[in-house]
Parts: C-alpha cells; sequence; structure tokens
C-alpha cells in the first residue's frame, strides 16, 4: 500500500488595529500607554441610550488596508450586530461589518516550497471593534475558574480590520511569510502600526488537512497567536496533530482549539463555542463610499515594497537582496530614496545604508526616524567618497564621528585631521623635504650608493607617509621620494 | 383659574408680559402634582422638592415645567426604563432632546412611568406600578408613554417628552385626550433614548394644543452629530403660527381599514372630522395598503423583537444597574441578573426576538420581516403620490379598565394596525383631540409622508379650530 500523504490546507484571520487617533465609535483616544479605564465614555462603555458614530478615519485606513492587499473597495456595506455574552463585551454585542465588507477580493504573493510566487487570496477585510481588556487574576490567565477578573474598557471600540484569506495556504512557512508581508503592506499603507508586542496585530488560522486517499480532514480553527513564532509553532502543531488521527484512521473534530504558547500545543476550546447572530445595526446607516473617496484614498496609497524593490534592482541596478532589505521598512526605504534625491549615487547609497546606518541602527537599538544624520548629510559623505576626496576607510571614520558627536562632515573631518583629497604635490613635495632634511646621514648613505637592495629609500618613504597620516597615495610617494633623493 | 391650567403657548405670553412669574408657574404645577399624584401614579422620580433653576432665563422655555418619560436619560438623575435591571442608575450624561429643552430654559419635575422598556400599551408593566388614567382612574392611561400623557392631561405640566416605537405617543396621547406628536424618523435625536427598537423609535412632544407641539418641535428638531440616524439637511420650521389653509389638499381614508369595526365614539369622530377637512376645502379620497394591512402587525414584532433583544444584551450587572456581588462565575452572574432584573413582558420580548434571529430560523423571520418593511414603506411612498395626509383612528377601541383583558384576537391585531404601519415606514403622526365620549377623550390620527411634520401640525391647527382643544382631567378628584 502506497503511503499516505497530506497537504494542509490553512486559511488565516488576522485583526490589525486601525492607526487613528480615536476610536471607531466614539471620539475616545486610541492611545494605549494610558491607565485603565481612562480613555472611556457612554458610547464605548455601552451606556444605555449611547448611540454609535462611524468614525470617517478608520474607513479611510481600512480602505488604505484593503488596497494594500489588492483588494477593491465596496460602495456600499453594513455594520452587523454580533451577539454574545461575555464581560469583555459593552453592549453584549459587536459592531462588526461581518461578510458585507468594505474592501474585498485581494491577494498578496509569497514564495511556495520550491522558491515559486504564489498567490493567497484575501476574501475581505471588514471593519470592527474591539473588546476591552480582561485581567484575570487565575494562575492559566483565563475566565473560568478566575478568583477576580478586572476589565479594562480603554480596549473597547478600538478599530480592528479583520483580514480574512481564502484557504489558499499550504504550510506554516507560507502562512508566516503571508503574515509579514501582510505587516508589511499595511505598515506601508500608513493603515496600521501592525505592532505585534502591542496587541495591535493578531493570528486566527484554519487548518485542515487532505489526504491523499481522498479523505479531508473537518476544519479547525486555532486562536490565540500573538506571534510570527507562534502562529508558525501552531500550525506546525496542528498539522502534526491532525495527521496523526487521520493516519490511526480516525477523524478530526471541526472544533475551536486555543494556542498555549508556553505549552506549545493548542487544546479544545473549553467554553463552547459562543452562540452567535447577527442583524442589521439599526443604529448605523449603511456605509456608502462613493468614487471620489474612493479616489482620494488610492491617491494616498504609496509605492508597494515589492514594487519599489523591483524599482530599485531595475532601475538602480541594486542587487536584490540590498532592495529588500532598504524596503523591509518604509521609512528605511524614504531615508534611502532621500539620499538618492539629495543626489548620492543610488548603489553607493543603497550599501551606505545597507551596512553602516542599519550597523548604527542596531548598536543603538534606534529606528531610522530617530537617526541624526539626514539623508541629505549623507548624500554628501557618500559624494566626497565617490569623487575621491575621502577614502573609503576615512568615509566610514567621518560618519561614525558624526554619530557619535552629532557633528557635521566638515567638523568630523577636521578633528580627524583629514586632509581631503589627500596629499599630494607641493604639500607632497614640503613633507618630503623636511623628512629627508631631519634624516642627513640617510640621504648620505643612499647618495654613496650603498643602500644598493633600497631598505633606506624605503625606510624615508615610511617616513612620510606616516607624516602625511596615509593621506598621499603610496605610489606617489615612493615616487617622489625616489626623485628628491637623486 | 390657576396657572397649570394654562397651556403652553398663554404660559409664555404671560411671561413675556410679566403677568406672572416662571415661580409662580412652579409652585402651581407642584401643587397640582400633590394634589393628584396619589390618584394617577405618573412619576417614578419627582425632582420637584426644591425649585429648580432654568439655566437660561432668555430661552424660550425659560422657567416652563416639563417631565420626560424615564427612558431618558438624565445627566445625575435616576433614570430607569421603568425597570429593575437599571437599579438606580444615574446617568452620566442628558439626551440631546432633553439638552435642547434645558438650554431653552426648561424646569425638570420629574421622570414619568411607562411600561419597562416601552414594552407596552398600558403604561401597566412597570417596575415601579401602574398609572392611572386622569380623565378616569379606572381605565389605563394607554402607554407605553403613559406618564408622559397623563401628566399633561392632569395639568401637571403644560408638555412633555415620550417615545414612539409602534404607537407609545400616539396611543397615551388619545387615551388621555391630550395631543401628541410621532415625528419622523430621525426628526429628533434619538441619543440617550434607551433603545427599544432603534430602528423604530422616535421621541417627541404632548402638549395641549397643536401650537403647544410646534413650539416645542422648534426646540428638539435640530440636527445631532450624536445619532447617525439623525437628519443633516437645514432644521425645519416650526415656527409659524397661522394656519395655512389646506384649500385643494388631498386627505386619504385606507381602503383596507374601512371593513374593520370601530367603538361608536371613534366612529363618529371620524365622520365628523372627514366633514371638517371637507369644509375646509380639502378632498376626499381613498389610498390602498394591502401589504400594511396585511403583514405589518407580523413584520413589526419580527424586527421590534429582533433589535429589542439585542438592545437588551447589555444589561449583565457587569458596569451599571442592578448586580449581584456573590454569583460564582459570570454565567451565573449574568443569569440571576437578568432573570431578576427584567419583567415578564420584556423576557418574553427578549426570548421572541432570540428564536427569530436564531441562525436556522432567521432568514425565515428576521431577514424576511426586513423585506416586508421595505415594501411596505414603498406601499406609503405611493400611497402619498396620491395623498397629502391620511387619516385614521389610533386605536379602534376607547381606554379599557385597568387589568381589563381583552379576549378577542383579532380587536388585538387591529389595536396595533393603524399605529404600527407609521413606525415601519418612518412617517410622521399627530394624534389629536376631537372631544369627549363621556368622560373619556377620543382621539383620532393624521399621517404624512417622510419630513412632513410641519404640514402635519398646521393641518393639525386648522383642526384643532374645530374641534376644540382638551380641558385638564379631574385627575382622580371628584
Amino acid at each position: 500500500m502506497a503511503e499516505l500523504t497530506f497537504t494542509p490546507v490553512i486559511g488565516i484571520e488576522i485583526h490589525i488595529r486601525l492607526k487613528t487617533d480615536t476610536k471607531i465609535f466614539c471620539s475616545c483616544s486610541t492611545n494605549t500607554d494610558a491607565p485603565a479605564n481612562s480613555h472611556i465614555c457612554p458610547v464605548c462603555m455601552g451606556l444605555p441610550g449611547s448611540l454609535p458614530r462611524l468614525n470617517h478615519n478608520v474607513v479611510e485606513k481600512g480602505m488604505l488596508a484593503g488596497l494594500a492587499l489588492n483588494c477593491t473597495v465596496q460602495p456600499r456595506s453594513l455594520f452587523f450586530r454580533k451577539s454574545y455574552f461575555y464581560p469583555d463585551l459593552p453592549k453584549g454585542h459587536q459592531i462588526s461589518q461581518c461578510d458585507l465588507p468594505v474592501v474585498a477580493d485581494g491577494y498578496i504573493e509569497v514564495h511556495d516550497a520550491n522558491g515559486n510566487l504564489k498567490k493567497i487570496r484575501v476574501n475581505h477585510l471588514h471593519l470592527e471593534e474591539d473588546a476591552a481588556a480582561m485581567h484575570h487574576s487565575a494562575s492559566d490567565g483565563r475566565l473560568e475558574g478566575a478568583a477576580t477578573s478586572y476589565v479594562d474598557y480603554n480596549r473597547a471600540g478600538m478599530p480592528l480590520g479583520e483580514i480574512v484569506s481564502e484557504p489558499d495556504i499550504s504550510s506554516s512557512a507560507e502562512a508566516v511569510e503571508y503574515a509579514m508581508n501582510l505587516q508589511r503592506r499595511v505598515r506601508y499603507a500608513g493603515a496600521s502600526d501592525a505592532d505585534l508586542d502591542k496587541g495591535m496585530m493578531r493570528f486566527d488560522a484554519n487548518v485542515s488537512l487532505k489526504c491523499s486517499d481522498g479523505r479531508w480532514g473537518r476544519k479547525v480553527e486555532v486562536k490565540n497567536m500573538n506571534s510570527f513564532r507562534a502562529l508558525e509553532r501552531a500550525i506546525e502543531f496542528e498539522i502534526k496533530r491532525q495527521k496523526k488521527i487521520l493516519l490511526a484512521g480516525g477523524e478530526v473534530l471541526q472544533e475551536t482549539r486555543h494556542w498555549n504558547d508556553a505549552k506549545g500545543v493548542t487544546t479544545a476550546s473549553r467554553v463552547k463555542e459562543f452562540y452567535r447572530k447577527f442583524i442589521v445595526e439599526p443604529d448605523l446607516p449603511p456605509l456608502i463610499v462613493n468614487q471620489e473617496w474612493i479616489d482620494k484614498v488610492t491617491a494616498m496609497m504609496p509605492e508597494m515594497p515589492d514594487v519599489k524593490a523591483n524599482r530599485y534592482v531595475n532601475d538602480m541596478q541594486i542587487p536584490r537582496e540590498v532592495a529588500e532589505v532598504l524596503t523591509d521598512d518604509k521609512n528605511l526605504a524614504d531615508y534611502f530614496e532621500a539620499c538618492v534625491s539629495a543626489g548620492a549615487n543610488p548603489l553607493r547609497a543603497a550599501n551606505w545604508v545597507r551596512t553602516e546606518v542599519l550597523r548604527v541602527l542596531n548598536e543603538r537599538g534606534q529606528k531610522i526616524s530617530e537617526f541624526t544624520i539626514s539623508p541629505e548629510t549623507l548624500a554628501g559623505l557618500v559624494a566626497r567618497v565617490d569623487e575621491g576626496k575621502l577614502s573609503t576607510t576615512q568615509g566610514k571614520e567621518v560618519f561614525d564621528y558624526m554619530c557619535a558627536n552629532n557633528s557635521s562632515i566638515d567638523e568630523a573631518i577636521k578633528h580627524l585631521g583629514i586632509t581631503e583629497g589627500g596629499i599630494a604635490g607641493n604639500a607632497l613635495s614640503e613633507i618630503i623635504a623636511s623628512v629627508i632634511a631631519a634624516n642627513p646621514d640617510v640621504l648620505e648613505e643612499i647618495k654613496s650608493g650603498k643602500d644598493k637592495k633600497g631598505k633606506k629609500l624605503k625606510f624615508l618613504q615610511g617616513l612620510v607617509m606616516k607624516e602625511t597620516k596615509g593621506q598621499a597615495k603610496p605610489q606617489e610617494v615612493a615616487e617622489a621620494v625616489a626623485e628628491a633623493v637623486k | 383659574m390657576e396657572l397649570y391650567e394654562l397651556n403652553l403657548h398663554f404660559l409664555l405670553e404671560g411671561l413675556k408680559a410679566k403677568k406672572f412669574s416662571a415661580s409662580e408657574i412652579f409652585q402651581s404645577c407642584k401643587r397640582r402634582i400633590d394634589e393628584c399624584e396619589g390618584n394617577i401614579h405618573a412619576f417614578i422620580t419627582r425632582t420637584d422638592d426644591k425649585e429648580p433653576q432654568t439655566e437660561n432665563a432668555d430661552g424660550i422655555l425659560a422657567g416652563i415645567p416639563t417631565v420626560l418619560k424615564d427612558n431618558l436619560c438624565t445627566k445625575g438623575i435616576r433614570t430607569t426604563a421603568a425597570s429593575k435591571i437599571l437599579g438606580n442608575w444615574r446617568p452620566p450624561y442628558d439626551a440631546t432632546a432633553w439638552k435642547y429643552l434645558r438650554e431653552a430654559g426648561a424646569v425638570l419635575m420629574g421622570k414619568v412611568n411607562m411600561d419597562e422598556f416601552a414594552m407596552g400599551n398600558t403604561c401597566g408593566n412597570s417596575a415601579f406600578g401602574p398609572t392611572y388614567n386622569p380623565n378616569d382612574i379606572t381605565r389605563v392611561p394607554g402607554g407605553s408613554s403613559g406618564g408622559s400623557a397623563a401628566a399633561v392631561s392632569a395639568g401637571y405640566v403644560p408638555f412633555a417628552l415620550g417615545s414612539d416605537t409602534g404607537g407609545s405617543i400616539r396611543q397615551p396621547a388619545s387615551f388621555c385626550g391630550v395631543q401628541g406628536l410621532k415625528p419622523t424618523y430621525g426628526m429628533v435625536s434619538r441619543y440617550g433614548l434607551i433603545s427599544y427598537g432603534s430602528s423604530l423609535d422616535q421621541i417627541g412632544p404632548f402638549a395641549r394644543t397643536v401650537r403647544d407641539l410646534q413650539i416645542i418641535m422648534s426646540v428638539i428638531a435640530k440636527h445631532d452629530p450624536m445619532d447617525s440616524s439623525c437628519f443633516r439637511e437645514k432644521n425645519p420650521d416650526f415656527s409659524h403660527k397661522d394656519k395655512v389653509s389646506i384649500k385643494g389638499k388631498r386627505v386619504a381614508l385606507v381602503k383596507e381599514f374601512q371593513d374593520f369595526t370601530l367603538d361608536a365614539p371613534i366612529a363618529d369622530a371620524m365622520t365628523r372630522t372627514r366633514k371638517i377637512l371637507e369644509d375646509e376645502g380639502a378632498i376626499i379620497v381613498e389610498v390602498s395598503l394591502p401589504v400594511v394591512a396585511r403583514y405589518a402587525v407580523a413584520c413589526y414584532y419580527a424586527l421590534a423583537m429582533s433589535e429589542a433583544h439585542t438592545n437588551l444584551e447589555r444589561y449583565d450587572g457587569v458596569r451599571y444597574g442592578y448586580t449581584v456581588t456573590d454569583a460564582s462565575g459570570v454565567k451565573e452572574m449574568f443569569e440571576r441578573v437578568r432573570s431578576y432584573g427584567f419583567g415578564s413582558e420584556v423576557k418574553s420580548r427578549i426570548i421572541a426576538g432570540t428564536c427569530l434571529t436564531e441562525p436556522s430560523r432567521c432568514d425565515e423571520y428576521y431577514v424576511a420581516a426586513t423585506k416586508v418593511r421595505t415594501l411596505i414603506a414603498q406601499e406609503f411612498t405611493r400611497a402619498f403620490g396620491e395623498t397629502d395626509f391620511i387619516l385614521q383612528p389610533v386605536t379602534p377601541s376607547l381606554p379599557s379598565k385597568i387589568g381589563e383583558v381583552d379576549d378577542d384576537e383579532m380587536k388585538g391585531y387591529e389595536t396595533d394596525l393603524y399605529t404600527l404601519p407609521v413606525n415601519l415606514a418612518g412617517l410622521p403622526g399627530l394624534s389629536f383631540f376631537t372631544g369627549y365620549a363621556g368622560n373619556l377623550p377620543v382621539g383620532l390620527q393624521l399621517i404624512g409622508p417622510r419630513w412632513s411634520d410641519p404640514e402635519l401640525l398646521n393641518a393639525g391647527l386648522i383642526l384643532e379650530a374645530h374641534l376644540g382643544t382638551p380641558k385638564i382631567a379631574n385627575g382622580g378628584k371628584n
């Protein structure tokens, strides 16, 4: 009997926090550093009589995120009430666009196991409100059995976009690439900071296995992944778990499972899936997006990272590997492009940013936005090296000095005692004359023809090089010294 | 004559002419309340223990006392929706409609009774006990805004606010003998109105004259960014005090309603009103509303309950209102809070709404009802192509005795049929006083197309000139 093989079929739901100053249905701040329950109002607390009102910036950010995922804006979308009882849900229902979303039908590309590009279809992005954050005093951090639970409603009403993929993903590696690519793109679009550490990006995965004997495993929803690593591990665990069941001739149950990051396992949700039903949110009119608005948002869309990287490769002859590093973060790419705009040679500027700038940022744990050397200044430095006024080594010394002392290029050059363009001509002749004058005995030996092996001549050349602090070309020094002692 | 007997526009004129002071009005109203409240029981919370000061001495309603249905939020003042579940909750904010009144100088005498969460039509379905009809305390005042209608009828205040989801302003106005307007959906901000059926709810005024309704509408019918369903165009003009002739205007009777039985005094009132309209030069026509007649009641209940059960999901004891502190776990907490906090009518509507929207039945009931609703709105739009107004009863019968149960189910259906469709289509409906049958007032209803509220009140002024204005009810004192 042929050995059974299994193909994973994976779909991912990603929640991203949309980047707005205020919440989705009220004007409370979205600042996450505030003390608990300080950014709340009748609306996000669901007080009797309060009504939601849609924040149009949230719609705009949702549209931007959707466009970044190659989606199409839907001219008419709706909000629904998604009901379930839980203390983190102020109204007992979540207002969500569910399946009539503001943007739909997109894709992003990932590399498959053979390194070929593969499209992962994005079904849609819908807008919804976040629930409050709960803090439980039970050891496992879950509500059941907790002695005391605290609710922080600052998070209630935070604007979310839920991005639902089609089940086009076949491995944990593809899943992670999909998620990372998505993160990069929504960041580029300015739609979300998608900061995993701050809970601004959260993952759920639907995992099932297709068996070579024609059997299909049931879909299992795995929740609670808050990092790329967790996403990867949870999917891998789930594939293994389901494979084992199917190999033993068992049946995979359709269920919701919870990823336990500490133990590295998924466990069946102890709470039965909440009973949910949807009615149209009667307090919000249908969301109508006209062409004018679509055009305005489309015009706000920046060049996406893959397009940008291709342009660097094709138009600037930058190696792909460097182009991908530069375009990973839009601010870094912007910095690089500002260098080029200021006149720097693109390839040289790319290498400088890739090696020197990123090295310093890594050493300091800084972001490019915090970097003290302006792209125009860096362009100036690159140009001086390019023109041969500074050697590459000198350029790097100047760069380090500038970083350390927050100085200008000229100050750094002066402080480091560098003569731009090196020492040659009269300046070199003067140094040679003074070296010779200080060593009459050596000169005598050479003139008398005793220096058969040229050791004394090399000795003089070495002294001259030392005097120029290495700023003269060795060939030139050798020739000039030989000439001077004749 | 006591000051409490004066209608709103006379009070405003008198104040302007300095014939009396706001303080004297307050004292007179307070005495009237003290005198009758033992019989009427209109209040849930009184706020007249000391004389409230007007916020705006130059405002159009400076010093005018009013009461609010207790589902309108009042900052710092207990707001109950006549339910135990809200406990002693004091909202941290004012409903927009009350804010507009307050800013115009009105002063609050208290919060008045209603059916719990506005579910009911007798005002007997309140956690605080029933309100009695000031015209005959053995009878119901109607509901759900029974406390507001009774307070205006008994002379407690010259005007009050209520809310109307399926007739909750028009029916008690008719039962208590006052004028009541259910404005076009979106005409008055719902912000701060504790929701029942959000797509049907609308705040509106009660007063003893149509002219007074105009004054109140000119204050509360303003755009409010806090309510997304509120109109966005310029504020409607309710200021015209003089009647505009209705000569040549068409007033329709609904063909399908003509076979239904009405109590004799209501049928008489229809005949009399029709004659007045004809004398004023209006043309009486007939419109056909077959979908309304056949499906409106079922459609209404499916939608109202579906929305209601989601609106009531927030009452879980976690953030405000009634709660328990010794439950083991949230599930038990939710169960105990909701079991104790809600009355039986509210519970049955929550259960009905949950069933109607349950995934396996949702398409058959809730979704179907939303489609029928569209048909009903379209039917009214067509009808208003053929007529300017529709004249019909508010209810087929006069107010029933308290505790009386009507076993005739078909009559129950007709009872709702005259009021519910107006909410489904978001139309304005005026419940106007036509006279008395013995000691009981008789009201009728005039309906207009959406946003025709000013024209509707103008027609009301013309009718009022013939039919007269109601007198102050005896308030249970014989």
